[in-house]
């Protein structure tokens, strides 16, 4: 498959470069060619998307529950927790219905945010891609200006998010997290120095393959991956709904003043 | 380290703080008239879809959320009628100046401010606190608060059904030369105006004109409600908001953004907010300040 690199070609020419390599690769008569593309040539992730996995009812292979269906796992395995983090990871799950920290519609975090059961948008520039999350109605910046990561430690709860393109391949370093988000519904859980490395490719234009590989030298014995896919939401008129779910718990005294 | 820290202990001040200790915002944004920019042609850059290009970091230049009707200086943000009041129905301006009387002694749960909980401030409020940034993407306008996210789609298909109810409401734009018209749709007027209570009912017709000036400066937003059911006659609101820019100076308010940092030196100088959260970091009031 032919590969251009963005940063092969000066500015003024980028838009020209986006055009010859879709035109190149529709001569090839490669399925890739009809990948939507931006003007500067990048695979365009713009749209609404959500999965179908499963995978926030439990990234591991998991039998019924009265809180979630079963389901195959989206992990690469048993998730390779340390002793210790094995047991908090049972109280989390035992505790889930009131420790999930979703369930207090907080930032669902990174990669949770991606495969969690309510739609994401993505909106692309040659500088970033915005996530907004329908849930909470937040967003997440991916920058692609080849920025560095700030000073840490931050914490922030989704962390922060450098990446760059290879080949078609978005690839997402994503660092300085907070420790309050957990994986899933299942309380599986990280620390402060998580380190997760994404990897965005779309398979074709309504379907995004989504990897992570999670390291954390306080929480796992080694690196672990997970993959979902994600589905463009293509009904007529579908939109992103504000979910500011937070406010949920106070709505009720704010009534709106009535006339006596 | 830590500006999510500073987040929530701004809005921590923000509530209980002397109205009169923080009125306006900081001194290099503090203006004490409003930067007017008329509706126009734009000769500006554009982006590919035609849009005009405002995208980056702004703040409103006219005190905050404090002032809504204005103090020795600051000019109240309602700008029709003249007298700068809101032309409140008598019951409705009674609840309001209720809403004020208890701002700062709230001895019930209603008392405290939406905002304070880190509730979305609404189409017109969350342009009156912390600067906020400006994105755009064919077919799109995002705004980016520190408390809240609110999407404005281009184009005239049918907002949600009545029904729906969100904070910021489900908006419709279209560009006219320099100027972005925003229909806002669904609004649950839960969001006061002001810190100072005021408010509208969900049914209030909200059209807004956001107009940029050349040169990329300055734009001068403009709302006007009108109400039946709480005001005698339609209010429009205005707030004149200023560029963020790199040499601009920080100050925790107006200009929360930082610096990039970029492995290539010769890389063109770059700012950013760091991440948007609010109720997670608002144990006081978003976490807490909830009864049963």
């Amino acid at each position: 498959m032919l590969i251009l690199k963005r940063f092969d070609f000066p500015f003024a020419a980028r838009g020209l470069a986006g055009l010859w390599l879709s035109a190149g690769l529709l001569l090839s008569g490669s399925a890739v060619a009809e990948l939507p593309r931006t003007v500067t040539g990048q695979p365009d992730f713009s749209g609404i998307w959500q999965t179908l996995s499963g995978a926030d009812h439990g990234l591991e292979a998991h039998g019924t529950r009265h809180d979630a269906p079963p389901g195959p796992g989206v992990a690469d395995g048993p998730l390779p927790y340390q002793e210790w983090a094995v047991q908090q990871r049972e109280r989390n799950f035992a505790q889930r219905a009131a420790l999930d920290p979703a369930g207090q519609c907080f930032s669902l975090g990174t990669p949770r945010g991606v495969y969690y059961p309510e739609p994401f948008q993505i909106f692309q520039r040659e500088r970033d891609l915005t996530l907004l999350f329908q849930r909470g109605f937040r967003a997440r910046t991916i920058h692609t200006n080849d920025s560095l990561h700030p000073e840490g430690p931050i914490g922030f709860w989704f962390g922060d998010s450098r990446a760059h393109w290879e080949g078609d391949t978005l690839v997402v370093d994503v660092v300085d997290f907070t420790d309050q988000t957990w994986l899933d519904a299942a309380g599986d859980f990280h620390s402060e120095d998580l380190h997760v490395t994404e990897r965005w490719q779309l398979l074709d234009e309504n379907t995004l393959q989504y990897q992570a590989t999670l390291e954390d030298p306080n929480v796992y014995t080694r690196p672990w991956s997970l993959s979902v896919q994600l589905h463009r939401i293509r009904e007529p008129g579908f939109q992103l709904v504000e979910n500011a779910c937070y406010t949920l718990d106070y709505d009720r005294y704010y009534p709106v003043p009535d006339a006596p | 380290m830590n500006r999510i820290h500073f987040l929530g202990l701004g809005l921590l001040l923000a509530w209980s703080v002397p109205l009169a200790a923080q009125e306006g915002g900081q001194a290099s944004f503090r203006e004490k008239t409003l930067h007017a920019v008329a509706p126009g042609e734009w000769s500006g850059a554009r982006l590919a879809d035609g849009q005009p290009d405002v995208q980056g970091h702004w703040s409103n230049t006219i005190g905050n959320h404090n002032d809504f009707t204005g103090t020795a200086n600051s000019p109240s943000r309602v700008t029709d009628p003249p007298d700068g009041q809101v032309p409140f129905q008598e019951w409705a301006r009674a609840k309001a100046e209720d809403f004020a009387a208890h701002l700062e002694n709230p001895i019930r749960p209603e008392y405290v401010e939406p905002f304070a909980r880190c509730a979305p401030g609404g189409p017109t409020k969350s342009l009156m606190w912390h600067g906020f940034e400006i994105r755009q993407y064919p077919g799109y306008v995002l705004f980016l608060f520190d408390s809240g996210t609110r999407l404005i789609p281009l184009g005239d298909a049918a907002p949600l059904p009545e029904t729906v109810k969100t904070w910021n409401g489900d908006s419709r734009g279209h560009w006219e030369g320099n100027t972005l018209h925003v229909s806002v749709h669904n609004h649950n007027a839960k969001a006061r105006l002001g810190r100072s209570g005021e408010f509208v009912s969900a049914d209030a017709a909200i059209e807004e004109s956001y107009s940029f000036e050349e040169g990329g400066e300055y734009f001068l937003y403009r709302a006007t409600y009108t109400d039946p059911s709480v005001l005698t006659r339609p209010m429009t609101v205005s707030v004149p908001v200023k560029r963020i820019t790199f040499e601009t100076a920080p100050d925790g308010w107006n200009n929360i953004t930082f610096p990039v940092s970029f492995a290539d030196a010769s890389h063109a100088p770059d700012i950013e907010v760091w991440e948007r959260t609010c109720v997670e970091n608002n144990a006081d009031h978003g976490q807490v300040a909830v009864p049963d």
